[in-house]
């Protein structure tokens, strides 16, 4: 192996800095407020985050896991289409279609659905002039279902890119041989062609959920705040009163539940490798 | 030593130089939406450049609400903390919250006897921000003030008073909406008027003492919140009631005045929607102009914030750009403003209405009380 030259070493360091100086002192540094109160060690900042936003906790959990289920589905069956599909139009249609969401930033989602899901928004609108609902059954989304649509419409996009990527890789002579015994193509998607990209899958959904869990801009656009996202909960804390432990403690509990979804991944990443190795 | 090396390292070089100062910069700071920044950058700052050639204005935003004067605050804390001579801004326009705190942490100078404006205030919010003695160190920018926006389609008489709106809301469920605590200031001014009306001793809560004990006398009071809000809407922000309010989803809410009337000229809410102050008195808050102790141009800071504290520039800035009521005494801007702007702005509200039910925040103690017994017993 060459040794490192000076050069190189000269031409990462920004990066490490960067990462030292952006990531890593702060990380260490909301870790020390999260726990210590006056220099000493303690779990009252968890005890307030817990009195104060168990629900949003739970409301937190409840939305992105159930984003993530939708955004599964979602994806295999769009991906499914994409690649197991005979009707040439619907997959250059879809093609051409599932990416949009991808490019569009989140907080411009949120104003989008702001308008689009309200009770007398786009959505409704059309719906009522279309003649499929009375002005009087319209409902506004603009509560956890709005988050969930605005979730799963501006990450499903993400998933499907990489999910369809591995699926267009994978041995085709497989989903043929199981067509040709007469097996559905729902079947043949669910049998052949998912175990094989199983593992793109779930790292999609993992840095889904992951993204999902650090939005702010959503939960504060789309929804009231009663409850509300973890994300809105800090930026509360420390607005509102400038209590930056409490608001750590938060961020503390969130890394705590991406650090659950890590642990998922790396374990089953690891018995993949263990499995493969034999 | 490589070409490119060598060029990179002259380009790195270039970046750290200083940048060729002009002859003077007047860094002003400002907390608040876009429209704050704007209004700095372009109609005071070019104004101010006009009458002292030489002079750089240079308009900063740090974000809107509490947390966008949160971050000056951090800022200068961090330049006194750090022994700096000159701290990085001249001018800040902040919240009431933050100034206080600034003030009281001695890091605002004392600027307004010395300029000729000075006298013209007779705001109390000049000399208390939520309960620190601030005289001297602020001069308002503008007052802004929440109200009950409603839909006369909808509501043929409109409450009068908390009590009377409590009754309606039972009576027309889901069709009056407020932004909570989380969603921006208007409904937070709501709930601390709620408390003022419902929780007890309303002066205590404005003037101190602060007593930590009282909170506990806010239960009822708080409780009836949680089951008001059975019957209303949570909105997403002050835009959010603002945007139910135009699309007929809801038929009352509480609205910043200044928000109501901009969007109604900017077509986006129906000319003909009202506004009401509840009594007994829903909050409203000023923002201050100040200057930090160790502003580098503290003497160009002063002349900025005398120009734009005088009576031309509060009529045609303030008021008529924005729908703020302005930082001096209103009597001082008779005569500057057309009749129509005068009239629109004093027509819902009367002169009347503001000095009986137009109230201050609650001290910063207690405020933050009412912000956390609300997380704890109409959230939970």
């Amino acid at each position: 192996m060459p040794r490192p030259s000076l050069f190189g070493l000269l031409l990462v360091a920004p990066a490490l800095a960067l990462v030292a100086a952006l990531f890593l002192w702060p990380l260490g540094h909301s870790l020390m407020a999260a726990f210590t109160l006056n220099g000493d060690f303690s779990l009252a900042h968890f005890r307030k985050a817990f009195e104060l936003y168990s629900n949003d906790i739970v409301f937190t959990l409840l939305i992105i896991g159930l984003s993530t289920l939708l955004i599964a589905v979602i994806s295999i069956a769009i991906a499914g289409v994409l690649t197991l599909s005979e009707t040439g139009w619907l997959v250059a249609v879809l093609k051409q279609l599932y990416r949009w969401p991808l490019f569009i930033p989140f907080i411009v989602a949120g104003q989008c659905m702001r308008t689009f899901l309200a009770k007398n928004g786009m959505m409704n609108n059309t719906l009522v002039s279309l003649g499929v609902l009375d002005p009087s059954m319209t409902t506004s989304f603009l509560d956890w279902r709005g988050i969930v649509i605005t979730f799963v419409w501006k990450q499903a996009p993400f998933v499907i890119l990489m999910l369809a990527g591995a699926m267009a890789s994978i041995d085709r002579s497989t989903v043929e041989a199981g067509r040709n015994l007469g097996a559905s193509r729902l079947r043949c998607l669910i049998e052949i062609v998912l175990p094989q990209v199983g593992q793109t899958l779930l790292v999609a959904l993992v840095l889904s959920f992951v993204t999902m869990l650090s939005v702010l801009s959503v939960p504060m656009m789309v929804a009231g705040s009663q409850p509300t996202m973890l994300t809105v909960d800090m930026a509360f804390r420390i607005n509102a009163y400038g209590d930056y432990p409490t608001a750590n403690a938060l961020g503390v509990i969130s890394y705590g539940i991406t650090a659950i979804v890590a642990w998922i991944y790396l374990r089953h990443n690891l018995r993949q490798h263990a499995e493969g190795g034999r | 030593m490589s070409t490119k090396l060598k060029i990179a390292l002259a380009l790195a070089a270039s970046l750290t130089l200083p940048a060729t100062a002009l002859a003077q910069t007047l860094n002003v700071a400002t907390a608040g939406d876009q429209n704050m920044v704007d209004y700095i950058k372009d109609f005071l700052g070019p104004m101010f450049e006009k009458a002292n050639p030489g002079v750089k204005v240079v308009a900063v935003g740090t974000g809107p609400g509490d947390s966008g004067s949160q971050k000056i605050y951090e800022k200068l804390s961090a330049q006194k903390a750090a022994n700096a001579d000159k701290w990085d801004f001249d001018v800040i326009v902040a919240h009431q919250k933050m100034s206080g705190q600034m003030v009281s942490e001695g890091l605002l100078a004392k600027y307004r006897e010395k300029i000729a404006t000075g006298a013209l205030v007779t705001s109390p919010t000049a000399s208390n921000a939520l309960g620190t003695n601030v005289d001297g160190f602020v001069m308002p920018m503008f007052q802004s003030q929440t109200a009950i926006a409603y839909n006369p389609d909808m509501v043929k008489a409109p409450p009068a008073t908390y009590a009377d709106l409590r009754e309606w809301v039972k009576a027309n469920p889901k069709k009056f909406g407020y932004n909570g605590i989380k969603g921006g200031m208007s409904g937070v001014a709501f709930t601390a008027g709620w408390v003022y009306a419902f929780g007890g001793d309303a002066e205590k809560l404005i003037k101190g003492p602060y007593e930590a004990a009282t909170k506990a006398s806010w239960e009822a009071a708080l409780a009836e919140l949680k089951a008001f809000n059975q019957n209303a809407v949570i909105t997403p922000g002050n835009a959010g009631t603002l945007d139910m309010l135009n699309r007929g989803e809801i038929a009352m809410g509480p609205v910043w005045v200044d928000m109501f009337y901009t969007w109604m000229n900017d077509g986006k809410l129906p000319p003909t929607m009202k506004l009401k102050l509840l009594s007994p008195g829903m909050p409203g808050q000023p923002m201050y102009y100040a200057v930090p102790a160790k502003a580098a141009q503290a003497e160009l800071a002063a002349k900025f914030i005398a120009m734009a504290t005088s009576p031309q520039v509060q009529a045609d800035g303030i008021v008529k750009k924005f729908n703020w009521y302005p930082g001096i005494d209103a009597k001082h801007l008779e005569g500057k403003l057309d009749d129509a702007t005068w009239k629109k702005l004093f027509s819902d509200l009367t002169p009347d209405d503001l000095s009986k039910n137009a109230k201050p925040f609650p001290i910063a103690p207690y405020f933050n009380d009412i912000l956390e017994s609300y997380e704890k017993k109409v959230v939970n």
